[in-house]
């Protein structure tokens, strides 16, 4: 027992310390917040803003009425053009107008519309189009207003509309969106975990096998504890790393809570991570995510671990030999997106309940709340059925990285390897 | 006293008999040599006495006690032949590492690790890593871990390969002392000159039998054609006699097989009576090589697979 301590410190240890995950550790969240804030930056940047000349024929297009819309709205601005007309369609560019339209003496306002031309010398997207296209139907609808004598008080009760919310009976704080949101980030996150650590035991295991240290060490230890060693070491590395994100976002939660004013981004943020605390059961979320995190790293990285135990310097056998683990891996974020869309459909509960895909799946579900979408039953059917996955993997896993670690020479078949497997 | 008693051990795999009925005995303290062509199935004998492998058959006994892996381990040291370290580690946790793997505590392994660091003048390696070093620089090293725990019993196989003389023979004469002072070392090679030089018995395998047991003079001895060679001041120009056969001549020097019957004196008196002057008069006792050779001679030198029945 004290062997393996030993190794975990050391797997763990000379991980932690590498440059590597440090480094991995602090950018990904930077990354993360770069990407929201960046793309957010970028899309202000680029707002589209158009200044459009406007001849009225009709004279139902005032100064007033352009003036009003003007005001609520500084951008795309629309001017009306009522002297020198033509000289301003040759040489609107030059005066810094991108574009002008006419409304013609016989526009009805009972009737019907046609679409208006929008002359301009450049071709704009839809994007730039409809934000010109909301100012005039707001003047269009004043002029209609006044037409039919409708005054500011009868315009209010023509505004009001039927807003639907879906609201859980069992669960009044439940919020689809925030669940939505919650689920894909916690699949998500398992799939990279798993993925990335997972390949980090396959290689670790190559490196001891090919540099011949396993031999070495498995005349101390017993390769089942070399094993185990390294897949608990590992796990742990990945579960630091996910606790000092959520100790990240637990700061940024504080700050930003407690600054306040900082504005803008931060506080849309501090309000977003508060609302998913008031809608989202956040310790169970985080306690079961590190439940399947562990089961389902002890689950796949077993399997990693027989395979890397078998593969020798070549990496091109390790991609072959573990495209099927890897499969499985694709498989259940593909399960995901129909789960998180219907958390409760038969799909969603079977693929949440069969171990290779229930850590991902489960996830992907729980934030829709246990025990309202997630019955208590299924959690417990999940999470037992994970073990025992664990342990059978484990068990099938060491049977192969037994003898796997001390052959070499000629790759073996998946064949060959479970041959290994039920020997005796 | 046997440190170590195998009693008809057997290894069989999907297409080998790696070790196929092997029983020995080794007495503690001595330096016992290990030989074998390549595939003798030495590496499959080696990874059960030192708990890698279980055996199929028969019993390994340490101290005249069943082997336990689990606690054995302890007094047991071995390097195997392809040398084994993580390249990305510092040396000294390395060793660090390895010893307490072996159940040493922390601090007493800081210890020994220091006195042999400083034995083998390797203080400055602490913080570099293996990967800084030179293939005999890590040989070096491998040979401290292997024997920092201080093990009652230790398994070299191919100790000397990639070593320049000088770090040889510090490794050599650490292997005399270890010896002197009650270590058991299990040596396996195939380097003849080197088993002569510092075993006292060998033994040696072929297709997983062991065909030769004895000291390392027993062996000669078993093995001798009964040859001699004598230097005399000038060659006779014939020589017939019943004592002996001419094998072969070389400058003054005779090569010659004393037939059945005939005793040494024999030959020398007939050299005297013949008035030859005798400069030296020896034995000739075949090298570990040659049995070597001879007995593992018309074995295919790569070992065929062979269908194996239970």
């Amino acid at each position: 027992m004290n062997k393996i301590l030993l190794i975990i410190q050391r797997e763990y240890l000379t991980r932690v310390r590498k440059k590597t995950f440090i480094i991995g550790t602090v950018l990904f969240p930077l990354l993360y917040l770069g990407l929201i804030f960046g793309t957010g930056y970028i899309a202000e940047k680029n707002q589209p803003d158009l200044h459009i000349g406007l001849i009225d024929y009709s004279g139902l297009f005032t100064q007033e009425r352009i003036n009003k819309v003007n005001l609520g709205d500084s951008l795309n601005k629309i001017n009306l053009i009522s002297t020198d007309i033509e000289q301003f369609k040759l040489h609107y560019a030059e005066n810094g107008f991108n574009g002008y339209l006419e409304i013609p003496a016989t526009i009805d306002w009972k009737g019907k519309l046609d679409s208006f031309n929008m002359n301009s010398n450049k071709t704009y997207g839809i994007g730039a189009k409809v934000p010109i296209e909301n100012k005039l139907n707001r003047i269009w609808t004043d002029i209609k207003n006044d037409s039919l004598g409708i005054d500011d008080a009868k315009k209010e009760i023509l505004s009001s509309q039927i807003n639907l919310k879906i609201l859980n009976v069992n669960n009044q704080s439940a919020n689809a969106g925030i669940a939505t949101v919650i689920g894909y980030v916690c699949g998500f996150l398992m799939y990279f975990i798993l993925l990335l650590y997972g390949s980090q035991v396959m290689m670790g295991v190559t490196e001891e096998k090919t540099s011949r240290i396993a031999e070495v060490v498995v005349s101390s230890v017993k390769p089942f504890q070399l094993m185990l060693g390294k897949i608990i070491g590992i796990a742990m590395v990945a579960l630091t790393q996910f606790m000092l994100w959520i100790a990240f976002i637990f700061i940024v939660y504080n700050v930003g809570k407690n600054t306040g004013h900082a504005g803008g981004n931060m506080t849309a943020m501090v309000g977003q991570i508060q609302s998913v605390f008031t809608s989202v059961n956040v310790p169970l979320v985080l306690g079961t995510f590190i439940f399947y995190l562990l089961g389902g790293f002890f689950f796949y990285s077993s399997l990693y671990a027989a395979i890397g135990s078998a593969i020798n310097e070549d990496m091109r056998e390790a991609q072959s030999l573990s495209f099927p683990i890897t499969m499985l891996v694709i498989f259940s974020i593909a399960l995901m997106t129909p789960a998180i869309s219907n958390p409760g459909s038969p799909l969603a509960v079977w693929a949440s309940i069969v171990p290779f895909s229930s850590p991902i799946v489960m996830m992907a579900r729980i934030p829709f709340g246990v025990p309202t979408t997630v019955p208590w039953w299924q959690l417990g059917l999940s999470m037992a059925l994970l073990i025992a996955g664990f342990i059978c993997t484990t068990w099938f896993a060491a049977k192969i990285y037994k003898t796997g670690i001390l052959m070499y020479g000629k790759k073996p078949s998946w064949k060959e390897m479970i041959k290994w497997a039920f020997r005796k | 006293m046997n440190i170590l008693e195998l009693q008809n051990l057997k290894k069989y795999f999907a297409t080998q008999k790696a070790v196929d009925d092997i029983s020995l005995q080794i007495p503690k303290g001595s330096i016992f040599g290990l030989l074998g062509p390549n595939g003798a199935g030495k590496t499959t004998l080696i990874r059960m006495i030192t708990g890698i492998f279980y055996p199929d058959a028969g019993q390994i006994l340490l101290n005249g006690k069943k082997f336990d892996p689990e606690n054995d381990v302890r007094n047991i040291g071995y390097m195997p032949e392809e040398r084994g370290l993580y390249k990305k580690m510092k040396i000294g946790e390395q060793a660090l590492y390895l010893a307490q793997l072996k159940g040493l505590s922390r601090t007493e392994a800081m210890k020994k690790i220091q006195d042999w660091f400083v034995r083998f003048d390797m203080q400055s390696w602490w913080n570099k890593k293996v990967e800084d070093l030179s293939k005999g620089m890590g040989q070096k090293l491998q040979f401290v871990i292997t024997v920092l725990h201080e093990p009652e019993l230790i398994i070299l196989d191919e100790p000397f390969s990639g070593l320049d003389p000088v770090n040889a023979n510090l490794i050599k004469d650490e292997i005399y002392r270890l010896a002197q002072n009650g270590t058991t070392i299990i040596f396996s090679t195939h380097r003849m000159e080197q088993v002569e030089e510092i075993c006292n018995q060998i033994v040696l395998v072929n297709k997983g039998k062991k065909i030769l047991d004895g000291t390392v003079e027993s062996v000669k001895q078993d093995f001798k054609e009964n040859l001699f060679s004598i230097q005399l001041e000038e060659i006779p120009t014939t020589i017939v006699n019943p004592f002996f056969e001419l094998v072969g001549t070389h400058k003054n020097e005779l090569i010659v097989k004393i037939n059945q019957g005939h005793k040494a004196n024999d030959v020398i008196s007939h050299f005297i009576n013949q008035g030859s002057s005798i400069i030296s008069f020896k034995e000739i006792l075949p090298s570990l090589n040659d049995i070597f050779i001879k007995l593992v001679e018309g074995t295919p030198s790569a070992r065929q697979f062979q269908k194996v029945e239970d």
